[in-house]
């Protein structure tokens, strides 16, 4: 069969497989959760009013020499947390930025970043406990999107200012540690504690991962957590593992969504990937992100914690 | 054949999609690497030139090279960064901070321009040029960054994190800005060319029929005009910045040396506040930077060029000139990382963002070179 007889017969078994609605395995977008919006789904709707399109990236620059077209910048340091306070963005900071972002009520916001889709993820994670309805987090991220060879503009879109007003901050979502994470480590209440960092940070091995400063005086992690690394989250091109696999693997991890769940890492940007996928993905109810994570915690005077290596305060 | 190797690694790079920008970094650092050594834009002899021979044609290479980046700078901040009024920076851009260390780095410059021969970038393409000065030059200027890397955190303690990063839009707007710079570099034109006695022509006569020997013998044999190479240098920083970062060639030099320094444990652990500065920044890393890629495309394509013009000469290296170079070099290493880059970094891409960091540099480090001409420094060579 010659190259054009076989390109004719493939776009004939294509176009019967579009009328019929089969795709074959492969091509089936293989995340189904709505939470996670696969590229392709979004080049068809890149143009749509109802859809804000929002990079989280922190590498400088990135954004301005090219992003997905009608996209905006956030920037995780300044835009969405209040370092004064060490806090998330209040809520009438979080509705004025939003709504000059053109983002209303009912429009589907689509956050991707670099670096795994950490900042991105953070920034799901605040437009929930803000109260948006509909927030999705593009599969693969930034890198994926590159890789895929799709089409990145440097042009930067203006919007007509949206109507969206963020609600009281949503406690169910957000961790603290004197209400929520110091009376589980004291055994005072009962919740599944899941620390997201290296075996090593775990372990206490070390005290921050390589490259970044150490932060924390003491190593090692909260009582009673286990540890799932963000990484088995993904795959190796970035995109989140199936539904399946990842119910798999948080089950045999004796995580099944009964009963109250906080993730924490260093300083929570990327446990609040892992709060994406137990809470938005995997749809467990009861999911809290603990943003004062290792940095807090480690450093609190008076909180347990459990270092196996043996390293409590560092070798003196 | 040089040319065909690097075109050959940039496009491997390209298929290798773990750093997307290391075949631009590459091609950029190959068109940097023939202005240079084609249209002689060599800092420390365009000085020297108008200093010494009142011969100031040079010079003006300089100038159209900030005009011309400086237009195109502004186009591109206009859309990464249409609000000036913020406190924000544009993205990257080489915009430091003002203090009198920033003076005195300058002028340190200066003086190492004087006695080695050249600035780092011009012994990066006198290199593959045979300028074998060049070696000992940079050697020192390694040491030069390690030394840099030493005095730092106190420099910036006392003096760095207090100064103010002024950047000139912030307060006139970029048409203000643009208006201002154009504005002084007619002024200084104006002056160098009132100033200068024995300006080369500023071009030769056209040859009577365009033919392919007249058209090569211009490219290949003839230097290229002043005004020409500053044009295609301000357009190549443009390019630079629009897709990889500002122009700059010690950031992969200064990272080798705070490597080397960081992995035998020489020095402080921490650099204050360095990672947090543009420029060109010296960052903890095994392979080869985008600088890096940039580098290695100057003195290939410099060699090649000089291969081809017939230019390729190893110059003679005696105890003397290659103690004043790595003497010049220290100077120049110091000076360089002390101001966040160098006559690249922030002389050119510097005044191009209307940084006035970049001005002060351009300030002190002509005075350096002025006061080690005037001192024979130079001769030592």
């Amino acid at each position: 069969m010659s190259i054009s007889k076989k390109l004719i017969a493939g776009a004939i078994v294509s176009g019967l497989l579009a009328t019929t609605g089969v795709l074959p395995a492969e091509a089936r977008p293989k995340n189904l959760a709505r939470a996670v919006a696969q590229p392709d789904w979004l080049e068809q709707n890149i143009d749509n009013p109802k859809v804000r399109i929002i990079e989280v990236s922190t590498e400088p620059g990135i954004y301005e020499r090219g992003h997905i077209k009608n996209s905006i910048k956030l920037v995780w340091h300044t835009d969405l947390v209040d370092t004064v306070n060490r806090d998330i963005i209040s809520q009438a900071k979080f509705t004025a930025l939003v709504q000059k972002a053109g983002i209303d009520e009912d429009t589907t916001v689509v956050l991707y970043g670099d670096k795994n889709n950490w900042f991105a993820a953070w920034g799901a994670w605040i437009f929930n406990i803000y109260g948006q309805k509909d927030v999705r987090v593009l599969d693969g991220g930034r890198v994926k999107w590159e890789k895929d060879g799709r089409a990145l503009t440097t042009a930067v879109p203006t919007f007509k200012a949206g109507n969206f007003v963020a609600k009281a901050a949503d406690k169910n979502l957000r961790a603290t540690l004197t209400r929520d994470v110091l009376p589980v480590a004291k055994k005072d209440s009962k919740a599944t504690l899941i620390d997201i960092r290296s075996a090593d940070e775990y372990s206490g091995k070390i005290f921050a991962p390589a490259g970044f400063q150490e932060l924390a005086v003491r190593a090692g992690h909260i009582p009673g957590a286990i540890n799932v690394p963000w990484g088995l989250n993904v795959n190796s091109d970035g995109t989140f593992k199936t539904v399946a696999e990842l119910k798999k693997l948080y089950a045999d991890k004796g995580v099944t969504g009964a009963g109250q769940i906080i993730t924490y890492c260093r300083i929570g940007e990327r446990s609040s990937l892992t709060w994406f996928v137990l809470s938005e993905i995997l749809g467990f109810t009861r999911v809290k992100n603990y943003d004062g994570s290792w940095t807090e915690y480690g450093n609190s005077v008076g909180a347990p914690i459990s270092n196996p290596a043996g390293t409590i305060w560092g070798s003196l | 054949m040089v040319i065909a190797a690097l075109l050959a690694t940039a496009f491997i790079l390209s298929s290798n999609l773990e750093n997307s920008t290391a075949p631009i970094s590459l091609l950029i650092g190959m068109s940097l690497g023939l202005l240079l050594e084609r249209g002689r834009f060599c800092f420390f002899c365009i000085f020297r030139d108008g200093i010494e021979d009142k011969n100031t044609t040079p010079f003006l290479s300089v100038l159209v090279a900030i005009a011309v980046g400086s237009i195109g700078y502004t186009i591109i901040f206009g859309q990464f960064l249409p609000d000036t009024s913020t406190d924000r920076l544009p993205p990257v851009a080489h915009i430091g901070p003002v203090s009198w260390v920033l003076a005195v780095s300058a002028f340190t410059f200066g003086i190492g321009m004087a006695l080695s021969g050249a600035c780092i970038s011009g012994h990066l393409y006198r290199l593959g040029q045979g300028y074998l000065r060049a070696i000992p030059s940079l050697i020192g200027t390694l040491i030069g960054f390690a030394l840099a890397f030493l005095t730092w955190n106190w420099l910036y303690l006392n003096a760095i994190s207090d100064a103010p990063t002024i950047w000139l839009p912030h307060y006139v707007g970029y048409s203000g800005a643009l208006l201002l710079t154009l504005g002084a570099l007619l002024l200084i034109a104006i002056f160098a060319i009132k100033k200068g006695t024995n300006s080369d022509p500023i071009r030769s006569a056209p040859s009577a029929a365009i033919s392919v020997s007249a058209t090569l013998k211009n490219l290949i044999t003839q230097r290229w005009s002043p005004i020409s190479t500053g044009a295609i240098v301000g357009l190549v920083g443009t390019f630079a910045y629009l897709r990889v970062e500002p122009l700059g060639v010690t950031r992969q030099l200064s990272t080798s040396a705070r490597t080397f320094m960081d992995g035998n444990q020489i020095g402080a652990d921490t650099l204050f506040g360095l990672d947090k500065l543009a420029g060109c920044v010296a960052v903890l890393t095994e392979t080869i930077t985008n600088n890096g890629w940039l580098v290695i495309g100057i003195v290939g394509t410099s060699f090649a060029a000089a291969l081809a013009g017939g230019r390729f000469k190893f110059s003679k290296l005696t105890l003397t000139n290659s103690s004043t170079a790595l003497v010049g070099g220290v100077l120049l290493g110091w000076g360089s990382m002390t101001s966040l880059g160098c006559t690249i970094g922030v002389l050119l891409s510097g005044t191009q963002a209307f940084a006035l960091s970049g001005w002060l540099f351009f300030a002190f480090v002509f005075l350096g070179s002025y006061v080690g001409i005037k001192l024979k420094f130079h001769t030592t060579g």
